[in-house]
């Protein structure tokens, strides 16, 4: 779990071309001011590459904050 | 609060990244979005009920995002996901459960998606403004009605038929020109945009067909059937996508002279075309996604 949060943000520094983000699980889109539909698209997939995984679409929508987000990837990567 | 300052305040609390982007189409034209979004709104209040906004919202958000998604995969892949229109009709335009959530998605997305606010102004000001006394209007899949209401919530005189494959279309379609008060001057029929060669001809002053082009196998026999519909003189609304990808788009159109010529084989004088696209691209994309609007009149003479 706390390696696919230090992961994850490795790749959110790559995505938003930032490396001083940091995350926690109650990250959400109004903490980076950058995230908006288009970059979370871009970064789910870049999350597909780096984890792995595959998202569906609902999947994509139905993110609330960083804390689902690594728990889906967990569940999909069968962690 | 107005409708409009509902939706805002409802995709700040739930749907926060997709804030910027309406937020883009009403600077657009701020007051044509207050207008167009409130009436909009309105409509589906009228039609959906009291959990219109959080459902309209939803599925506007679902809708946009999907298409991201479809955008990022064709970046990735260089094709359109799906080719067979069969495939679409029976994953997409024939299951309720997913036609009624992306026609209301569609239809909030005409004034929430800044591009295609700037198509709405095109249609107010090009097409709506050019309409004939009395028009008989044709609508060529409609979807969720929501051009052809605004006709003919706008022009008292005007009456429509319109068609569609999907039979979410004709119910929600229906549902809206209810909400507006225009049910009397419209009809809904579930068909295939192509059996409509089989109509008479040129029996419509005025045709819409706005984002149905890229749906098919073979656009050319769309635009004839538009072209042959209309009486001579008699204006067509068309609308269509371009290295734009979406679960159901089959059809990859790559320039805008391509839906132009096909156009003018079909004895239509392009006289007027807007080709858009969103204010934000997927970082590093090949393909600028781009939705055309043309405003075509049938031919009276040999080439006009
Ligand atoms: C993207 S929606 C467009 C809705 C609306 N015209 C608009 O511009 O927002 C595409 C519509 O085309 C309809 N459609 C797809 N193929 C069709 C066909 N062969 N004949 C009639 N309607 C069709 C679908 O059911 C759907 O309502």
């Amino acid at each position: 779990m706390a390696d696919t949060l230090n992961r994850l943000t490795e790749v959110f520094h790559d995505v938003f071309d930032d490396d001083d983000i940091v995350l926690t699980r109650q990250t959400t889109a109004s903490d980076i001011e950058a995230w908006d539909s288009l970059m979370h698209v871009t970064l789910m997939l870049q999350v597909e590459a780096a984890f792995g995984v595959r998202f569906s679409s609902s999947d994509v929508t139905g993110l609330k904050d960083v804390g689902q987000l690594v728990d889906l990837i967990d569940a999909k990567a069968g962690r | 609060m107005s409708r409009r300052d509902d939706l805002f305040a409802y995709l700040l609390l739930e749907h926060p990244r997709s804030l910027r982007g309406v937020q883009e189409a009403r600077d657009v034209d701020p007051e044509r979005f207050d207008r167009v979004a409130d009436r909009f709104l309105g409509w589906a209040e009228a039609a959906r009920g009291a959990d219109y906004l959080s459902a309209c919202a939803d599925a506007m958000v679902r809708f946009s995002n999907d298409v991201i998604l479809a955008q990022a995969r064709y970046e990735a892949t260089g094709a359109y996901e799906h080719s067979s229109f069969d495939h679409c009709n029976d994953e997409v335009y024939g299951k309720r459960e997913v036609m009624d959530d992306y026609l209301w998605g569609v239809f909030l997305t005409n004034f929430c998606w800044a591009h295609h606010m700037e198509i709405s102004a095109f249609y107010e000001d090009r097409f709506l403004a050019r309409l004939p006394a009395s028009p008989a209007m044709v609508e060529i899949a409609p979807g969720h009605g929501g051009w052809g209401v605004w006709a003919m919530h706008t022009r008292a005189d005007a009456s429509l038929q319109g068609f569609d494959i999907s039979p979410s279309s004709i119910a929600i379609a229906s549902s809206v020109a209810q909400a507006a008060g225009v049910s009397d001057r419209v009809t809904y029929t579930q068909r295939n945009a192509l059996d409509l060669s089989a109509m008479p001809e040129g029996i419509a002053d005025a045709v819409i067909c706005s984002f149905l082009i890229e749906h098919l196998e073979q656009p050319d026999d769309l635009m004839a059937v538009i072209g042959r519909l209309l009486k001579p003189g008699g204006w067509a609304f068309v609308t269509g996508a371009l290295t734009a990808a979406q679960v159901d788009h089959i059809y990859e159109f790559r320039r805008e002279s391509e839906l132009v010529l096909m156009a003018e084989k079909h004895g239509l004088r392009v006289c007027e075309t807007l080709s858009v696209s969103p204010k934000r691209i997927l970082p590093k994309a090949k393909f600028l996604p781009r939705s055309m609007a043309l405003l075509c009149q049938r031919t009276t003479h040999g080439f006009w």
